[in-house]
């Protein structure tokens, strides 16, 4: 890449909320795929997460230096989760979801969920809220 | 307990439950919009009450929310450990009293229960009244609204509903969406 290209970063996005859906996760699923494959199955290109809780078999969470910790359970149970799907232009969703979990003995851990690594437990209950980018018709 | 991994070959355990497996792993349901309420759990009242009565007088049973900030005059939540009569992976502890407590984020799922009746699934983090931050299942009935009301997002589920049924993989009732019966 020449020095003069520049990457264009959108900063702002305006859009509106469209379909919202509510999936039940089954156990032994991937938390953040569960939540990609949740969106393939609905046709979200991107939405948000507007609500979720459950169990974790164990939780991986990323930390600052580039590894994780791990909380074992089972269970650990999510307590607090915030997160988005997006995707590019190949169309594959991918979920960024950070949140907080409790550990057996209550006790509390955060940070963004690693793909792969968050095998549920029991059940995970997640509503979906579907964003769509001005100029964009949904799939 | 909690480990900090930083090299090697390791990978996610999985769990074998009681039950028969399941074909189906995610089982989802949507509508075209979905409906915003902004509502005030009331002091005095129970988390269940609080939520599911003012829902209820405008016509949602079925909803997912995220509860903000706010003070408990009582609060109780249980854990999840693993199930020692082997009738499921894992079971709910006996309720922990918190005491008076300030939920710092908490999402419930409205739904229906066994019989029809509301029921409301709650998990939050929240600072006990020790100080220490804990976070687990709250029990909605036995948590009171301290004396300022607290705000919740409710995203109403329309076209569809939420109903506890019976899940013979995990051996233990879940809320999961049906068509409106």
């Amino acid at each position: 890449m020449s020095t003069t290209e520049t990457t264009r970063v959108v900063i702002t996005e305006s859009g509106r909320m469209g379909r919202v859906a509510y999936a039940r996760i089954a156990p032994n699923e991937d938390l953040v795929q569960g939540v990609e494959k949740m969106c393939l199955a609905e046709g979200f290109r991107n939405a948000f997460v507007r609500g979720g809780l459950g169990s974790l078999v164990d939780a991986s969470l990323g930390t600052r230096d580039g590894g994780y910790q791990q909380i074992s359970g089972p269970a650990v149970e999510v307590v607090s989760i915030a997160g988005e799907v997006r995707s590019g232009a190949d169309g594959v969703p991918v979920a960024s979801l950070a949140g907080i979990v409790a550990d057996t003995d209550g006790n509390v851990y955060g940070g963004p969920f690693l793909a792969g690594w968050n095998p549920v437990c029991m059940t995970f209950e997640v509503t979906l809220e579907e964003w769509i980018p001005d100029g964009e018709e949904p799939a | 307990m909690s480990r900090t991994l930083q090299s090697g070959y390791h990978r996610p355990r999985m769990l074998r439950h009681v039950g028969r497996f399941s074909p189906v792993r995610i089982q989802s349901m949507h509508y075209q919009s979905g409906r915003h309420i902004r509502l005030l759990l009331q002091p005095g009242r129970s988390l269940y009450d609080a939520l599911v009565r003012p829902l209820q007088a405008i016509g949602v049973t079925s909803a997912s929310t995220t509860i903000l900030g706010g003070h408990f005059d009582h609060l109780e939540y249980c854990v999840a450990p693993p199930d020692p009569s082997g009738k499921a992976v894992i079971a709910y502890s006996s309720p922990i009293d918190a005491g008076a407590s300030f939920m710092v984020f908490g999402n419930a799922t409205l739904g229906k229960d066994m019989e029809g009746r509301p029921l409301v699934h709650c998990h939050a983090s929240v600072r006990v009244e020790d100080g220490s931050v804990k976070g687990g299942h709250i029990v909605p009935q036995a948590s009171i609204i301290g004396a300022t009301p607290i705000s919740v997002l409710v995203t109403a589920l329309e076209g569809f509903e939420l109903r506890q049924a019976f899940d013979d993989e995990t051996n233990i009732p879940l809320l999961k969406p049906f068509k409106e019966s």
